[in-house]
């Protein structure tokens, strides 16, 4: 695509997020493929996109949990490609750009009590303070009371937990917060509960959120940017309400027409999913 | 011939179904009611917990150990419950078939797709091996895929193939009902649709009865001819799709159409309800959403509501004591 706007989120302030031209390729498939886009300062960007996009290694090398062949990440214009050099580099690193997974039940210790985890990450990113009001504070911002800091994971319910790793990852205070289908694996009424605390969170703190998602309707109900991409491209990429009121892409068209509601034609996707493919 | 016609039993008739399982305070499945017609597609919605899935379970008589069972559950007319293991075993091979989330937790990775596709009827049927892998091919075309696929193994496909398989080594024993649970949670949006379209073919083609068990709404309005809704064991509303998701008559149902983030819905913030939904060690006096609910009286904590029929809509079924003060609400569309 040569239509696509470089420049996405990057309309006021100066950007908190900086991608430009990312690549990573495993053997001859390229997962990553020139990947560049920006996230206003406490802004929300969404990237949507179905299995094999590239989204996910996207969200796992702006994170630092993969290294891209080419390009360059950055965080309020400090550079964080390439390994970190020392501990304290690392730190400082990983204080920038924090991450939500899909599913709580893998990302939390089963032996690590609600408190403790918490605790754990405010030692070690800001070691030798008291942290109980920290901790009082943070599991209050996720509406969680002050007794679960003595739960373990598996006392609490899926969206419980999901609160808890949003309030580990948001106790270092960090300027972005990448969310990988963080609410994908939620009972709708749960989710809806996750999304409004995010939104809260967002005007609070001022945080970024870099929200990669399979799911339109999510994207349309908490981010102001999106991009759509596949096969490790960026298709097309705008303000939300733009993208996906007008879509310019035949994919972000499929992907739109694809989203169960009444009157919904499988038989029409089905056809116009083939004649994609081929194409 | 002068004997009356009775009309055929419909491939799926559940009445008063009770299902408890040891050490718990409240059946996890209460009094549900629920039927599918020949031909019909039906959705059957909830979220986690709600028990959804052990009705669509039930209907095999796939139940968990130690499970007790009240009601009744016919499939063509016959009692699943009152089964001996032969009458059950042809129910489970023939009349009635499952289609689960997972393909490649439902399908031997070991196995050519064609020996998984011919098996059941090669061993349950006097069905000679080659009309077996001749039918198995005709389905496999019905589904979309050719007769290489008989040759392959299931690491060889991907997930949306793979669940064209299961729906086709669903249909090789010509059921009257099939039982879709979450089939298309796993997959990619535009090979859903693909997946949905197929089942929408074949109902046709076949005249087979669906019941679709989803969490998804808005997948449910969109492919179902009628949906039950379904909260803490018990059936909430029931009704035509359409009815029902535009002019929802329980709190619970218009709360989750609040709490689903749509493409057709103003922007913003959604409505989501707080708290959750009952746990199995509590035991439930009154209506089971009372606690969530902003419409939610004395009565309704004291006092179990029936399912009723709608004033002027029987074919609508809404157990709430304040169901007609949802009329008019801003989710009436």
């Amino acid at each position: 695509m040569d239509e696509v706007d470089q420049s996405v989120g990057a309309t006021s302030a100066t950007p908190v997020l900086q991608v430009s031209g990312l690549h990573r390729t495993y053997g001859a498939v390229r997962a990553v493929d020139d990947v560049s886009f920006a996230l206003a300062a406490g802004g929300s960007l969404g990237i949507v996109g179905e299995s094999g996009s590239g989204k996910t290694t996207t969200a796992r090398i702006i994170v630092g949990l993969e290294q891209a062949d080419t390009g360059r990440v950055s965080v309020n214009g400090r550079e964080r490609t390439g390994r970190g050099r020392g501990r304290a580099h690392r730190l400082a690193r990983a204080r920038e750009v924090q991450l939500v997974f899909q599913d709580p039940y893998l990302s939390l210790d089963p032996r690590t009590p609600v408190g403790a985890v918490l605790r754990e990450a405010l030692r070690l990113h800001f070691p030798g303070a008291d942290h109980t009001s920290r901790v009082a504070e943070l599991l209050d911002q996720v509406g969680l009371g002050e007794r679960s800091a003595d739960a373990l994971p598996r006392q609490l319910s899926g969206g419980q937990r999901q609160r808890v790793a949003i309030a580990r990852a948001l106790a270092v205070e960090p300027a972005v917060l990448v969310l990988d289908e963080a609410v994908a694996a939620l009972d709708v009424s749960v989710q809806a509960q996750i999304l409004n605390l995010l939104a809260d969170i967002r005007e609070q703190t001022g945080v970024g959120y870099l929200f990669i998602t399979h799911d339109l309707g999510v994207v349309r109900c908490v981010t102001e940017q999106v991009i759509v991409m596949r096969q490790g491209r960026i298709v097309e990429s705008g303000p939300t309400a733009r993208v996906l009121a007008d879509p310019q892409h035949p994919y972000t068209r499929l992907l739109l027409e694809s989203v169960p509601r009444p009157g919904w034609d499988p038989r029409a996707i089905a056809a116009a999913r083939r004649a994609l493919r081929q194409a | 011939m002068n004997t009356p016609d009775r009309p055929p039993a419909p491939p799926l008739d559940i009445r008063g179904l009770r299902l408890r399982l040891p050490r718990t305070a409240r059946p996890v499945l209460d009094g549900v009611d629920l039927t599918v017609g020949a031909g019909e597609t039906v959705a059957l919605v909830g979220e986690s917990g709600s028990g959804k899935t052990l009705t669509s379970r039930s209907v095999l008589r796939l139940l968990p150990t130690g499970a007790a069972t009240e009601g009744t559950v016919r499939v063509a007319g016959d009692d699943v419950l009152a089964m001996d293991p032969e009458q059950l075993r042809h129910l489970r091979t023939g009349t009635a078939a499952m289609i689960f989330q997972d393909p490649r937790a439902a399908i031997n990775p070991l196995r050519r797709i064609g020996d998984f596709l011919t098996e059941s009827l090669r061993l349950n049927t006097a069905t000679p091996p080659a009309e077996a892998t001749r039918r198995a091919s005709t389905l496999l075309e019905a589904v979309g895929l050719t007769d290489a696929a008989l040759r392959r193994y299931p690491g060889q496909l991907s997930g949306g193939m793979l669940q064209r398989v299961m729906i086709a080594a669903a249909l090789m024993g010509e059921p009257a009902l099939l039982l879709a649970d979450e089939p298309t949670t796993a997959l990619d949006v535009t090979t859903q649709a693909e997946v949905v379209s197929l089942l929408g073919d074949l109902r046709e083609r076949f005249g087979t009865g669906l019941l679709f068990v989803t969490h998804d709404l808005g997948l449910a309005a969109a492919i179902s001819d009628r949906v039950y809704v379904m909260y803490a064991g018990r059936i909430a509303e029931t009704g035509p799709a359409d009815a029902l998701f535009s002019r929802p008559r329980h709190p619970y149902t218009a709360a989750l159409l609040g709490s689903t983030p749509r493409l057709d819905a103003p922007p913003g913030r959604l409505v989501a309800i707080d708290g959750q939904p009952p746990g199995l060690q509590v035991e439930l006096a009154g209506c089971p959403f009372a606690p969530r609910c902003g419409y939610a009286t004395d009565l309704c904590r004291d006092q179990a509501p029936a399912a009723r029929p709608l004033p002027g809509d029987p074919a609508r079924l809404v157990a709430c004591h304040h169901s007609d003060r949802l009329e008019g609400s801003a989710l009436d569309g």
